[in-house]
Parts: C-alpha cells; structure tokens; sequence
C-alpha cells in the first residue's frame, strides 16, 4: 500500500542563484580541461614536428611583418586551402579559438575605426592577421601530439628544466581539473537552495587544489627517484 | 590582460622576447640552486595551478575581461624565481594550445605577467613585512616544531593580519603595475609603428586611451580580483600546510641568510625595469615633436622590413589611393586568383561545419 504523500508530485524549483559566475568558470575550466584531454592530435602531412614548429614560427613572424597586401592574400589562400582539406570537426576545433580572438579584436577596434576611418584599412589588415596567426596556432596544435612538441623544444636546445615543468603541467592540468570538478560537483549537491558563500567557497577550492598538487608533485618525486632519475631530462 | 598576436608590431616583440631571456636564464639558473630537487615537480604543479587560476575570468567595464594570474601568490609559495617560471609555463600553453595571448608577443607577456608581477608582487610583500619577519623566519625551526595544527606557526609574537595585508597589497600592485606595462606596450605602438598617411598598423590605441581603458578596470575590480584569490588561497594554505612557503623553503636552505639581503635590491630592479617603459614614453613623445619628416623616416625604417621583399620602394603606403591602385593594377590577375581560392575554401568550410550538426542527427555517435 502506497501511502498517499508519495504518490503527489512535488514540485520544488530551487531559488534563482545570481552570481554564481566564480562557479561557472570553474565548470568551464572542467570542460577545458576535457578538451586537453582529448587533444590527440593526429599527426598531419608527416612532417617532423621540429621542422613544423619552425615553419610555424616563420609563418607568424611572415604573417607580422608582411605590409603587403597581396602577401597577406598569398597566405590567408595558403591557409584556408590547407583548412579547407580537414574534416569539419577538426575544422571546427581549429577555427573556434580563431574566431573567438578575431570577434574580441574587432570588438575592441571598432572605437577606433569609428573615431579615425582613414586608418580603418589597417585594423581590418590587424583583425585579419590575428585570424589567421591563431588558425596557423590552432592548427599546429591539433596535427601535432603535445609530447612530439616538448621533443621538439628539447632539440631546439631549450632548458631541460623548462620542457620538463612543460610536460608536467599538461598533466597537473588535467589531474587537478579533474579534481576541481569532483569537489564542485560535491561541493553542489550538498548546497542546496540558496548560497551565501559561494565566493568563499572558491578559496576553498583553490587552496585544496593547491594542495593536492603539492601532494602529487611530491609523488611524482618519489616515483622519478625509484626510476633513477639523475637531473637529465629528454622528453616523453 | 594576454596580449593576442599582431597588436604589437613584431619589432616589440623581439625587444620584450630578448628583454625575457636574463630573465628566464637568472630564473633557471637560481631555481636550480634554491628549490630543493624533491620540490622539481612542484614547478609543473604551480604552472598548472596558474594555468587553471588565469581561466578565472571575471568580466570588467569596457567589454574587456580581467582574471587573476596568481603570479604574486606563486611567488609567495615556491618563491619568485620559480614563479617566473611557473606562469612562463603557463602562458606558454595558453598561447600554443588556446590561441590565448600570441605566440609572438609570448616575450611581452611573460614580460607582464611572468617577470614584473611575481618580483613586484612579492617584493612588495617582502618590504611591508620588514625586518620582523626576517627575524621569525630566523626562529622558524620553532615554529615548524609546533606542527601543522598551529593556526599561525610563523609569525612568533606578532601580529597575525599582518602576512595577509602584505599578500593583499603586493598582489595589487604587481598586478596593477604588469597593467601598466601591458599598456605602455600597447600605447607606444601607434606612435612607432604607422604608415605614411599616419595610420597605425598595429595597435590603433595611443597612450592616452591605453593606460586609462587598461588601468581604470584592473585598478578598480581586477587588482581586488586578484588581491582577495591570493589572499584566500595563501590563508588556507598557511593554515592547513605551512610548510608549503618559500620563507620557509628558504629556511631550509643552507645559505638562507644570505640570500635575504638581496630581495630590497631585487624588488628595487624590478621596480626600475618596469619604470623603463615610462622613460620610453617620455622620448615617445618628444620624437612626435620631431616633426613630419623623422616620423616619417622612422616610419619607412620600420616598414623597410616589409616591403624589400616585393621588390618595391620604401616609403610606399597603402592607404595613399594611388600606390594602391598601381599595386592592384600591377598584380590585379595574382590577386583575383588568390581570391578565387579563398572564396572557394571559405565555402568548403562553411558547408563542413553546416554539416556537423547534420552528421550527428544521423549518426548519434
């Protein structure tokens, strides 16, 4: 016999939490975090990655110094007919950021253009530029596996203790990102209704966060010191 | 307060880039020597902790947004050096792997946000506390006797407030002075870098506009944004792990004593350099005073770079109307069929991305 409260159905709707945007910047770091995560990167074209970190550096420094109008051209054709041959989630991923920075940067010079139209031709060749260099980026970073790239770096004759801290950070990112979104989840499903410290609890996150990472880099030392490690560091 | 590639012309890049390496070797170099090689790790921690701290985003007037960098609270656990290498670290990945900041202006930013805040910040903190501390962090063995339970182990007699108002006010101003710098850098850009009809080519933003639009928000809600996150994190940490700080890093250290001395000395370099930009300013605008003429000179020397290669002569610009309809009449078939391409694979793309959304109807997967 079911008795009788239970088979009402309740409606509660919990109060509207304004402010809450400190939480909401921890969730999208979770879900920043889940895109490194996933960052595999097929290697595209079969280049060796140094030979394609410098091609993308000297892509940039091109992109920054060309005036030319019709070079500007020569490389947006470059880049977008290489895009063009990705498939679309690929595309997607390598363009999102792109467009983010190029919207930002117009935003930010429309004053400009509006109070100087004679220089207005030059923003656009900016905004333009910093397009396509964030493409250029993006598209490094996704047809090239991270640890192909601190390699790359090492043989670039960059401080070993950089490429290592490098390394480690990508997966300290990862490890505590994760560890952020459990105790924010654990942290919102003890709140319940209306939260009056919230900013609070941001502190508490963080230095807990903090202080799981002191516990994994020390870890991490102890595991580097059973594997015999001597001060010498080559890359994954 | 991550500069995005091409607002600086890529000569200011070069500068600040050049302007990081003593810095990066000086860091590398007293890293190596002062943090204990069990704590080697750590650094990639502090870089993953400022990497996560800069995503905190907290939208500011103007359309802008500001986020904490935590460098002034790095420094104050695992002490500047580290610090500097930390939010290097950081920035590094944000600009390879988000698009966020350039990878060209990577110099400018570490510059920022890498060298001026940690060594400011922590600097500043280490003058407000004095000589007090000096003498409680001689005493700490003590301290760190009393273990981790101890609400506050370090400060012996004094007050306890006293770290955290030290933390609060060196974090603002580390933070407030890498703005600055950030826009210095962007408000000499117009002045140095324009085409002959007077056109900035990079940054369009003069000083006059940079510095307020820059200083006004980060004065007003990003310095507190970033002064509460270093003090609340730094409390807790004092609390729950003291043994997680440089002074005490320091302590352990063997020549801890020594070293001391020069962090006055340090923080007043610091504070030098960054004023460095300000001594720019002050030539900035005595070189506007020039008249037409050297501005136009200096102009040309900056664009020479860019034109030798198509062969044309310097002083040429682009915005004059008639240099650019000989340009487009020279090349106008070149031009057209660079055209046709873009055209063509904007319109790939397009329907690509049309076709994501469809794809996943069919196939849920």
């Amino acid at each position: 016999m079911i008795p009788g409260w239970m088979k009402q159905t309740e409606q509660y709707a919990p109060p509207r939490d304004g402010g809450a945007f400190a939480i909401r910047t921890l969730r999208a770091m979770g879900g920043v975090l889940a895109r490194i995560r996933v960052q595999r990167g097929r290697d595209g074209l079969g280049i060796p990655p140094v030979a394609k970190l410098l091609l993308l550096l000297a892509g940039l420094v091109t992109l920054a110094l060309a005036q030319n109008r019709l070079l500007l051209l020569a490389i947006a054709a470059l880049v977008l007919g290489y895009l063009c041959l990705l498939p679309a989630r690929t595309l997607w991923a390598v363009l999102r950021p792109a467009l983010g920075a190029a919207l930002l940067t117009l935003l930010l010079f429309l004053p400009a253009m509006y109070i100087r139209p004679a220089g207005a031709g030059n923003n656009w060749v900016v905004i333009g530029k910093v397009f396509l260099s964030v493409t250029m980026v993006s598209l490094f970073n996704q047809r090239t596996q991270w640890n192909r790239i601190t390699a790359a770096l090492r043989k670039l004759r960059v401080p070993g203790i950089f490429v290592f801290v490098l390394d480690l950070t990508l997966k300290y990112i990862v490890l505590l990102g994760g560890l952020i979104v459990d105790l924010l989840t654990a942290r919102g499903l003890r709140a319940v209704g209306r939260d009056r410290h919230k900013y609070r609890s941001v502190g508490g996150v963080l230095g807990v966060t903090l202080l799981r990472a002191s516990e994994l880099s020390r870890e991490t030392w102890e595991a580097m010191v059973c594997r015999g490690f001597t001060d010498d560091y080559k890359g994954l | 307060m991550h500069i995005p590639e091409n607002y600086l012309s890529p000569v200011s890049c070069a500068v600040m880039g050049a302007a990081m390496i003593p810095v990066w070797v000086h860091a590398v170099k007293k890293t190596d020597r002062e943090l204990p090689k069990e704590k080697l790790p750590l650094l990639g921690a502090g870089a993953a902790f400022s990497f996560l701290a800069m995503m905190f985003n907290v939208p500011l007037v103007g359309g802008t947004t500001g986020h904490a960098v935590g460098g002034t609270l790095i420094a104050l656990l695992f002490g500047p050096n580290a610090a500097c290498l930390a939010v290097s670290v950081a920035l590094l990945l944000q600009a390879v792997i988000f698009g966020d900041g350039g990878v060209l202006a990577f110099g400018a930013n570490c510059f920022n946000m890498a060298f001026v805040l940690p060594y400011v910040g922590y600097g500043v903190y280490r003058l407000l506390l004095g000589k007090q501390n000096g003498r409680t962090s001689d005493a700490r063995p003590y301290g760190a006797s009393l273990g981790t339970s101890d609400a506050r182990p370090y400060e012996g007699g004094t007050g306890g407030i006293r770290p955290y108002v030290a933390a609060f006010i060196g974090s603002y101003v580390g933070l407030n002075l890498a703005a600055l710098c950030c826009a210095v850098e962007f408000g000499i850009q117009p002045m140095l870098f324009k085409d002959a009809a007077g056109n900035a080519l990079y940054c369009p933003y003069d000083l006059g506009v940079a510095i307020p639009a820059m200083m006004i928000p980060h004065l007003a809600v990003a310095g507190f944004v970033e002064a509460v996150f270093t003090v609340a994190v730094f409390a807790l940490v004092r609390k729950t792990a003291p043994d997680l700080s440089y002074e005490r890093m320091l302590a352990d250290a063997p020549e801890a004593g020594k070293k001391k001395k020069y962090i006055p000395v340090f923080a007043l370099i610091a504070v030098l350099i960054a004023a460095c930009p300000l001594g720019l300013l002050a030539t900035g605008t005595a070189w506007g005073e020039w008249g037409a003429d050297e501005i136009a000179e200096i102009v040309t020397d900056g664009k020479a770079l860019g034109y030798t290669p198509s062969g044309l002569e310097s002083g040429w610009s682009l915005d004059v109307p008639m240099p650019d309809y000989a340009l487009e009449g020279m090349n106008e078939t070149l031009a057209y069929i660079l055209s046709a391409v873009i055209g063509v694979a904007l319109l790939i793309i397009i329907f690509k991305l049309i076709s994501i959304p469809m794809k996943g109807r069919r196939n849920p997967s």
